[in-house]
Formats: structure tokens, sequence, C-alpha cells
């Protein structure tokens, strides 16, 4: 049986980007978003405060023998694509474009390189952290 | 003998039928300047009706099969074939029907053009400079078919916390989904997918909705109960609501026209229909409601 193509194994091109989006998970919690007052907000308004930048919290979870990270809480900026995590997760285990890895969302499925992080937070978060698990051959179908 | 699949029957359900044999006719061509490199004499690869439900790659065979026949030497593999419509590239995880909504009807609109844009739709086959920015790589023949099933599963844990309904079918009950899709056989397809969609008579947790803003706005998907507090459903402008509330106020302002509107497989529905009876009966094959929202210039 094939067991190539998995989404999350996507090889991502190189690029620092995702370092750059993560950092520790000793800063700030995200800012609460604004609640919705006085008269609405024009479609221009509405489209752009859905591009601004926010905080969510990842938890990193090896499965099998994949490599534990030492640390394994960031803060990602929550306007990624979870791409951003898949390229961040790779760095931190020094894998190469060519070494499988595997990445799910609370062991139940692969998101596609493309999703919003800030989506998959509101939708999937377990206690204010977005639980993503890897393995180095596929695990969840 | 007896079957070995627990397949009940596809429901009678017309807009669920409906729905299923929606199409567009499609050009596809192929991209200028590399069938001259390649020494094709002409660009034209493929006229089709394509299901709104399918995928670009399932069209892709057969655009190979032009592209072979028609260069003069080929050393590349069909694995480096995307497509674009008007310099953008399209993505091939998406249905065909969501890429036509967003990159063809929505786009109208907030160019201010009301009437329905000419068919076919013309897009542009390329086999050089897969854009890796912008799209996923294709790394096997089953690509969509994962990709698919994933956005399966993730609807099913949007549902019911878990995704037990997937995994709890066989092997050849899921590989039955997505024979159903490519095969466009109503009966395989739904006589499955009701078992997910209806949850089996439980009320979902959340519905599987996304919203796609026009200018490359990131996809908006928000957990969303089709329940209000009190337990009653909650409408399609509910949902709006909650997710965009500037966009979709409860109520429209008198002697105003609405804000926006949204477009689902091409049809501006009335958004004060149930929520849930959308996400069951107009969902696309992947489970998900995609919503293309219409800003009303």
């Amino acid at each position: 049986m094939s067991n190539s193509g998995t989404p999350s194994s996507e090889t991502p091109p190189a690029t620092d980007s995702a370092q750059e989006a993560f950092g520790s998970t000793s800063t700030t919690p995200a800012p609460a978003p604004a609640e919705p007052s006085g008269p609405p907000a024009s479609p221009t308004t509405v489209i752009a405060n859905h591009k601004k930048k926010d905080t969510s919290k990842v938890r990193f979870q090896a499965i099998g023998n994949a490599p534990i990270l030492k640390q394994k809480v960031y803060t990602i900026t929550a306007s990624n694509k979870f791409l951003a995590v898949i390229q961040f997760l790779r760095k931190q285990l020094d894998y190469k474009h060519s070494d499988p890895l595997f990445l799910y969302v609370n062991s139940a499925f692969s998101p596609a390189p493309d999703e919003i992080v800030h989506n998959l937070f509101k939708c999937f978060n377990t206690d204010g952290k977005l639980i993503v698990n890897y393995c180095t051959s596929p695990a969840w179908g | 003998m007896t079957q070995t699949q627990q397949s009940s029957e596809a429901p009678f359900n017309p807009v669920a039928r409906a729905i299923w044999e929606g199409s567009i006719p499609i050009e596809i061509s192929w991209d200028s300047a590399e069938a001259n490199k390649y020494g094709a004499k002409e660009r034209c690869l493929l006229m089709t009706q394509a299901s709104r439900c399918s995928y670009l790659p399932l069209l892709t065979n057969e655009v190979w099969r032009h592209i072979r026949n028609k260069s003069v030497h080929m050393s590349l593999d069909q694995s480096n074939v995307w497509y674009e419509y008007e310099g953008v590239p399209l993505k091939w995880h998406y249905p065909i029907g969501l890429l036509y909504d967003i990159h063809e009807l929505q786009a109208a609109a907030c160019r201010g053009m009301m009437d329905s844009p000419p068919l076919p739709w013309k897009i542009v086959a390329h086999v050089e400079d897969f854009p890796v920015e912008k799209l996923i790589k294709i790394t096997s023949e089953n690509s969509c078919q994962d990709y698919f099933m994933s956005m399966i599963k993730e609807a099913d844990y949007l549902r019911n916390g878990s995704t037990k309904k997937v995994m709890n079918m066989s092997k050849s009950d899921q590989t039955q989904l997505w024979d159903g899709m490519w095969t466009k056989s109503y009966e395989l397809f739904w006589g499955m997918n009701q078992k997910l969609v209806l949850n089996d008579g439980t009320m979902a947790r959340y519905l599987p909705v996304r919203i796609y803003l026009p200018e490359n706005c990131p996809v908006v998907q928000e957990p969303v109960s089709p329940m209000d507090d009190e337990g009653n459903p909650r409408t399609l402008r509910q949902i709006l609501n909650i997710a965009l509330p500037d966009l979709f106020p409860l109520k429209d302002t008198p002697g105003q026209p609405a804000r926006a509107s949204v477009l689902i497989h091409g049809i501006v529905p009335s958004l004060d229909s149930s929520a849930l009876w959308f996400a069951q009966t107009m969902a696309y094959p992947d489970n998900f409601l995609h919503l293309v929202v219409i800003i009303n210039i």
C-alpha cells in the first residue's frame, strides 16, 4: 500500500519565516479579540481585521519513535498558515526535506498546509493550546 | 450473496442530487510560452463539463495526454501540472465549484459586475515553474484523495469532537466516499456520506463551515453550534452573524440593501433557512459547507 502523500508530510520550501513566526512560550498571552460595538465596520475593515496578527499556543507531542523536543509549547503568529508550523518543527528536529514527518491535530487529522493556525486554534484547541502530534510514519490514515 | 459493505441506500433528496449534478463548462489551454517552448501548434487542451464537486487533479490525466500528444519533446511528468486563472494559481485541493465561485463569481462581483460572466470558464495549464509558495506540491497520485479524506476527518471532528465516525468505517467504506466522488456516483457516495452528515441522528457540536471573503482574505472558520443557547436551530444568517457580525447583521436595515450575501455552489440562498439543513444538504463532498461572500457595493 502506498503510504505517501499524507497531507502534512508536504515538504515545504526552505524559508526563514517559520523561525520568525515563533517565539518563546513565556511571551504575553494573545490579546482578546475586540468586541463589536458601535456602527458596523465597513467590508474593507472586516477584511483587514481578518488579516491582522494575533498569537496562538502550540504544543508538540511526539508519537512512536519520533524525537522529543525539549521545549514543547511555543507561541505562533495565529495568522500564519499551518505550513509555518510544519517548517518550524522540521527546523527544531533538524529534519531534511527528504525525511518523512507527519503532523496531526489532536491525534485525529492532518490539516492542509494552507489552513490558518488561528482557525485550527479556535476550532480544536485543548485548554488553550493547539495539540500537534508528529511522527515519522503515517499514524491516523 | 450478501454484500460485504454495510452501505445504506442513498437518500431521496432532490436538492442534494441537484447539487451533486452541478457542473461548469471549462476550457483548459496550455500556457502560450510553454506551448511554444515544447513545439505545440495549438494551445487548447480540453473542453469539458466539469463536476462542481470534483477536483482539478482528476482532469489532469486527460490534460496530460493532450500535452504529450501536442509536444515535440516532453521530459517532465504529470505531477508538474498546475492550473491558473488570470495569473492566480488555483488550489487543486479545493473543489472546482468553489474555485469558480471564488475566482470568477466573487471576483466579478468585486469589480461591480452583477451579470454572470460568460462561460466556459477559461483556465490555463502549466507544466513548469510550479508555484511552491502558493500551491501544495502534489507528491503522489493519492495526494488528492488524502486531502479529501483529511477534510472529511476534520469535519467529523467538528461535529463530534473526535474522528470516531470516520475511523470506525472500514477501509472499503472510507474508499467508497472517494470512489463515489470521482466516479460521480450519487448512490455510491451518498449511500456512505449520509452516515457522516446526518451524524446518526445526533446533533452536531459544531458545523463544518468555511467562509471565503474577497481580496485573498484568510479563510474564516469558527466553531459554531447549529443550535442557539435556547436549543433552537440557528439560521444561516445567525451562523454568518457569529462569524462576521459587521457584514451579516441579524436584521437588515429597512430600505437598505443587505451589505453582503453568500454563494453556495454558485447559488445565492435565503439566509433564513436552517444552517444545519444547509450543512447536511449543500455541503461539498468533503463535508464542509463552503460559503463564498459577495459584498454588495
